[in-house]
């Protein structure tokens, strides 16, 4: 297979854009849909102090990296989760490569404050990963709050909003569905957030940080069993086999036709929400659901 | 050829197969599942492999 930019042999082949790409085009493609993707969506600009959430696995870290060498002002924040089996092992991948690219990184330890996970998987009955998920935000927004930070960005890609979106579909989710999007404007005591990868497909992430010769963590953590969306990703594959492309088209088409009525409609059966009044956090309550998981640990 | 499945890091030996595509389908992967690696370097589907070759299988899914 040729290049389809150069002719030169071809390294990544993508069918969803009918393309072949040798490894420097191929950067320069990723690069491009990356500018898209921020530039589409009015995501940030070279004045923006952005915080990018960063895991260690391949696309958080492909997309530290990314923005870095575009030029924009990034630093990282890394939570550590106290998990015996994984956790030390991602935090030094992510300290090695924000020590390697000169990317000012925080690390914000959960133990330290009463929330580490294996305790609060023993003692919540709810699955663990909704909490984790729940704290990790509530952790990156504040954080970002905190020390000044204009926008918070996530390594999704395309397979995970178009997972998220087909589950929340087929539920018919008004407020998930209402949501969802590549941007959430800040509102309501919440940091602007962004997913400058959402045009891009795992497959795509693989592959640039591969050619970038990243070291990423493809260490699983131990609770992950039933982890997001898996089954649909399945399907979802099948269907891009069938019909490459049809990803990408299924979730642009909800941001051009689907996203507005669901807004509009949750607006509606939707109050604003208040301070929480042990942390002052957004809430529908009174009390939001991370102090609500601390108390439970504490007593 | 010897085949490394990632990332489980196990080995196994592949008789008789001539291509990306053909080791992609006796693994039961479409080819945007998989990083397929030859000596450190990327190969497309349509790329013919060898009995001597050593191939990283490297599954693509995203931790939680
Ligand atoms: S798999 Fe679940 S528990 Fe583990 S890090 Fe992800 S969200 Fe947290
Ligand atoms: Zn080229
Ligand atoms: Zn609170």
């Amino acid at each position: 297979m040729k290049c389809t930019r150069c002719k030169q042999k071809a390294v990544v082949a993508l069918p969803s854009h009918n393309a072949g790409f040798c490894p420097s085009c191929y950067l320069e493609y990723f690069k491009r849909q990356v500018e898209k993707a921020i530039k589409a969506q009015n995501m940030f600009s070279f004045e923006d102090k952005i915080l990018v959430a960063i895991s260690g696995g391949k696309d958080s870290l492909a997309l530290t990296l990314q923005l870095k060498e575009l030029g924009y002002n990034v630093s990282g924040l890394h939570i550590d989760l106290n998990i015996p089996e994984s956790s030390a092992e991602v935090r030094k991948t992510v300290e090695d490569f924000c020590t390697l690219q000169s990317i000012p990184l925080y690390v914000l330890e959960m133990k330290k404050e009463g929330l580490s996970i294996p305790e609060v998987k023993k003692r919540l009955s709810r699955p663990i990963c909704s909490a984790c998920g729940q704290i990790k935000r509530y952790h990156f927004n504040l954080f970002a709050k905190e020390k000044g930070f204009t926008v918070l960005a996530t390594g999704h890609n395309l397979d995970d909003e178009v997972a998220r979106l087909f589950a929340n579909t087929l539920r018919w989710d008004i407020d998930y569905l209402s949501d969802q999007g590549p941007v959430l404007k800040e509102e309501q005591g919440f940091v602007k957030k962004v997913k400058p990868l959402y045009r891009l497909t795992e497959f795509e992430t693989a592959n640039y940080a591969f050619l970038k010769g990243i070291n990423y963590s493809y260490k699983p953590c131990p609770f992950s069993k039933g982890a997001s969306f898996t089954f649909y990703k399945k399907l979802i594959a099948s269907l891009e086999q069938e019909q490459p492309g049809r990803k990408l088209n299924f979730y642009e088409t909800f941001l051009k036709q689907g996203q507005k009525p669901f807004k509009l409609a949750a607006s509606r059966k939707n109050s604003p929400l208040n301070a929480c009044s042990r942390c002052g956090y957004p809430t529908s309550g009174e009390i939001c659901g991370v102090c609500r998981i601390k108390e439970l640990l504490a007593c | 050829m010897k085949v490394i499945l990632q990332p489980e890091e196990k080995e196994i030996i592949l008789p008789k197969i001539k291509s990306v595509r053909a080791l992609l389908n006796k693994l039961n992967l479409y080819p945007t599942q998989a990083l397929i690696i030859r000596n450190g370097e990327l190969l497309t589907p349509d790329e013919k492999i060898y009995p001597k070759d050593t191939i990283i299988v490297r599954q693509i899914t995203s931790r939680g």
